[in-house]
């Protein structure tokens, strides 16, 4: 790591940003450091904001941001470290705390109760708030405190009927007038149009050239490099870098968040004797799902893995239901094999041959409170020798079971316990097992090494391949570029519900993954 | 280095669970009767009679089955339901339902008994499904609770009971101030006067046992129940299978409410749930939902009544006997929650 560099400067830093030279920052995390069971969210962090300072917080998904900001503002309380707010050590046992001395946050999902007006909603929960209220005085004291701080609101208007832009001005009016010093916001801009990012930019500025401060959270580039003084990058729970945005580019921001150390092991290339991709197996003919995907078109071949990356959320869930029958598409077609799949339903799919190793196991992968010969047995069920006719037969479920769990390396003490009793590695293994078994033609496997430790990672990346070597389509959706980079012969980046760029991994520029991840497409990247 | 402790699991082991509902049933005796004692009855004598009374002669035993019955039908009704995650605390407005469906069938429809009882058995079944129907769809369509939906339901049916019984159907030779006329229709006896609902009752808790263990059907609903999300996942219809499970198990209230009317009591009277429905909650609780447990279950609770109706000729109030339901709630709860702990030794840890 390049500590020092990383570190600016702080008397260059004061002297950029107009300061005297003595001017303590209105808030800095000295080594701050978070520990959740097994995860270390935040480790040794450093990050100071002066007056009058728009400064980006920049990271992948899990890189610690969030958490961060939870420290900062009295959510978590941090297990090392420390928090400087205006030059003393404070401690914030609740977000209450922390607004009591200036610091206030907007989440990216707006904390606002939506039966109330803009009104209630500011005074709400606010100890300045007079004993005795009425609606017309509460309106007048919002269209005052609106006017003050210079963020047109309708203080009548019930917060149900307000577009989302306005409804992140109350959160941030509401923030505001707490007397924040410090405001941050998380993704604001991902809810807004943009001509509602520019009306947010020009408050912002308005806001910190009274000498306040603002922590910008974003996965846009472009922005951040628009309204931001400062970047700071955080990736795996540390700092990466902070930089001035004006010395920054997309290109190297970029490199920064994702450029971690990337341990390549090619599992692409197959053994001698293995065919390489073949003919298409599942299609997607600009699939579409209202309000979450847009224009999708893809198609994954026979023995072919294809890698789908991007930040968790943009789609990635719907495009796995819509492939695997959970859910039809409001328009375009699925195809697989040349036949539509579309409206088939889920049962229908993976009798076709198509498994799916779910994104959320415990919700939908397993039933957690059955047996494990229940759960192991929950996709053949159907089939001989389990069922005959309309009979299920208990004891060729534990066999089938058992060959299951055999194949899968778990050792199971007891097929009739719960399947909750499990580690999570061990039902990942298992649920693998079973898709394995019924994807003739095609597989889908959303993130499934999360939460797992490296063998287990391992073992998955392994029976994927096998798959791929069996001539099964295997889609590979992950955060992990690392493992998308080792096993996808091409990889799709998704962004707000749409493909940003499809580009063979093997010729795969990082940089390039990580601009269409924040939202570029492939033509304006390359 | 050898140590013990305590490790929560997130599941009771099923034998586990048995053993803490019969040690929970006897803790609560345990305390009824130290209460019994210090009020200054003799708890052994005050057991022995019941005990005496219930099974010493064939009257006892005969009453007892009376008891049992419409205690099986309430019971597997509420178990059949939380098979798939609902909750029927209707089956006593449906219990009613089928009672007032069979009367009615009785006393209006002319006809030979092979035809006008098949018919009132199949009037009262189809009566209960009838009236958690509309629970049923709310539930299945809208979401909405079926905790309150077939609770309100109860009060409507228990009333409509209620008035038919005294105005528009009141027995007309004017004996009987609060009933209907005696149904000339009645289920056949089939031991002393125990009638042929018990041993349908029987019957229907094996067939529902093996339903549910050993049928694909079975296990879709077992999946359902568990985790929609999963069945959904497998391609399992789950709306259509809680349709199907929640009027079936309206239908076996209803069908309860029809051996009740025309077997034990014969004509149709306010009242005549004798809140077996609410009691079948508890039987299918303490049987976690088992159809074969209901019948052990749906035993002990009829012991129990049955002793309370003794208990009153011994000076005690009827009250003693909820006071022992209760208790065997209580103690079931807290067993339920033990029966997740298992002791290990910590040496003995498997990686």
């Amino acid at each position: 790591m390049d500590g020092g560099g990383a570190m600016l400067d702080e008397v260059d830093v004061r002297h950029r940003l107009g300061l005297d030279p003595g001017t303590p920052p209105l808030v800095a995390l000295r080594g701050v450091g978070k520990v959740f069971p097994g995860v270390i969210a935040n480790a040794d962090v450093h990050l100071e904001v002066f007056p009058g300072e728009i400064h980006a917080l920049l990271g992948e998904n899990g890189a610690g941001k969030s958490t961060l900001m939870n420290v900062l503002t009295g959510i978590y309380q941090p297990d090392s470290g420390e928090i400087v707010v205006a030059g003393y050590p404070r401690t914030f046992s609740s977000p209450q705390d922390a607004i009591r001395a200036g610091i206030g946050m907007v989440h990216q999902h707006f904390k606002l109760v939506q039966a109330f007006t803009v009104a209630e909603n500011v005074h709400l929960g606010w100890d300045r708030t007079p004993a005795r209220v009425g609606a017309a005085m509460l309106e007048a004291r919002t269209a005052e405190l609106a006017a003050r701080l210079n963020l047109a609101v309708r203080p009548e208007a019930t917060v149900a009927d307000l577009s989302t832009g306005e409804q992140q001005r109350v959160e941030i009016l509401r923030v505001l007038s707490r007397d924040a010093k410090v405001l941050i916001l998380d993704e604001p801009t991902a809810v807004l149009t943009p001509g509602e990012a520019q009306d947010l930019f020009a408050a912002l500025r308005a806001f910190v050239a009274q000498g306040n401060a603002v922590i910008f959270i974003s996965h846009k580039l472009d922005e951040v490099l628009e309204i931001a003084h400062r970047v700071t990058v955080l990736r795996a729970g540390r700092n990466v870098a902070t930089r001035w945005a004006s010395d920054c580019t997309e290109r190297s921001l970029a490199q920064m968040m994702v450029g971690r150390e990337i341990v390549l092991t090619d599992m692409r290339t197959r053994a001698p004797g293995i065919a390489g991709p073949g003919a298409p197996v599942l299609r997607l003919e600009a699939v579409a799902l209202k309000g979450v995907l847009q224009d999708i078109s893809l198609e994954v071949r026979a023995g072919e893995v294809l890698g789908v990356a991007g930040v968790a959320g943009n789609g990635q869930r719907e495009l796995c239901q819509i492939m695997t029958g959970l859910a039809a598409p409001t328009s375009g077609r699925v195809l697989l094999d040349g036949a539509d799949i579309s409206r088939a339903g889920p049962g229908a799919v993976a009798t076709m041959g198509v498994g799916h190793i779910p994104e959320d196991r415990l919700a939908s992968g397993v039933a957690a409170g059955l047996s494990i010969t229940e759960n192991a047995v929950l996709r053949e069920y159907r089939d001989r020798p389990v069922s005959r006719g309309p009979w299920y037969s208990p004891r060729a479920a534990l066999d089938l079971a058992r060959r299951i769990a055999g194949a899968a390396e778990v050792v199971v003490p007891d097929f009739a316990m719960p399947v909750r009793n499990l580690s999570g590695g061990n039902q990942q293994r298992l649920v693998a097992r079973r898709e394995m078994r019924i994807a003739r033609r095609a597989i889908v496997a959303a993130y499934p090494s999360r939460g797992l430790d490296v063998g287990a990672i391992n073992m998955m990346m392994r029976y994927l391949t096998e798959l791929r070597d069996q001539g099964v389509a295997v889609v590979l959706v992950s955060e992990e570029l690392e493992e998308l980079l080792n096993l996808s012969d091409r990889i799709a980046v998704m962004f707000h519900g749409r493909i940003m760029g499809i580009v063979p991994a093997a010729a795969a520029d990082l940089d390039d993954i990580g601009l269409m991840m924040g939202g570029q497409r492939r033509d304006r990247a390359a | 280095m050898m140590g013990w402790r305590l490790q929560r699991l997130p599941s009771a082991k099923p034998r586990l669970a048995f053993l803490a509902r019969a040690v929970s049933v006897i803790l609560a005796l345990l305390v009824a009767g130290l209460v019994t004692a210090a009020a200054g009855f003799h708890p052994f004598d005050l057991g022995a009679e019941v005990v005496s009374s219930s099974f010493g002669s064939r009257f006892g035993i005969e009453d007892l089955g009376l008891l049992l019955t419409p205690l099986i039908y309430t019971g597997l009704a509420v178990a059949v339901g939380l098979r798939i995650g609902a909750w029927n605390i209707g089956a006593e407005g449906q219990f009613n339902i089928g009672a007032f469906c069979a009367a009615g069938v009785a006393l209006f429809v002319p006809g030979p008994v092979w035809m006008v009882l098949p018919l009132m058995v199949f009037g009262g079944a189809l009566g209960g499904a009838a009236w958690i129907l509309v629970p049923t769809l709310a539930r299945a369509y809208a979401d909405v609770s079926e905790l309150i939906t077939t609770l309100l339901l109860n009060f409507v049916a228990l009333l409509l009971v209620y008035y038919v019984a005294t105005g528009p159907w009141l027995d007309p030779s004017g004996h009987a101030l609060a009933t209907t006329a005696r149904l000339p229709v009645a289920i056949p006896e089939f031991w002393g006067i125990v009638h042929w609902g018990f041993p349908v009752a029987v019957a229907m808790a094996m067939a529902l046992a093996i339903l549910f263990a050993l049928t694909r059907w079975g296990y879709e609903i077992r999946i359902s129940g568990s985790n929609p999300g999963a069945a959904r996942y497998a391609g399992i219809p789950v709306r259509r299978h809680l349709i199907t499970v929640m009027l079936m198990s309206g239908a076996i209230a209803g069908l309860g409410g029809v051996m009740e009317v025309a077997g034990t009591v014969g004509r149709l009277q306010g009242g005549i749930s004798n809140n077996y429905g609410y009691l079948g909650i508890m039987v299918a609780v303490l049987a976690r939902a088992a159809p074969l447990g209901v019948l052990a279950s749906a035993l002990l609770m009829a012991v129990i009544l049955n002793g309370g109706i003794i208990l009153q000729t011994q000076g005690l109030t009827t009250n003693t006997v909820l006071a022992v339901t209760g208790l065997i709630l209580l103690f079931s709860a807290i067993g339920d929650e033990l029966a997740h702990y298992r002791v290990i030794r910590t040496t003995a840890q498997r990686a």
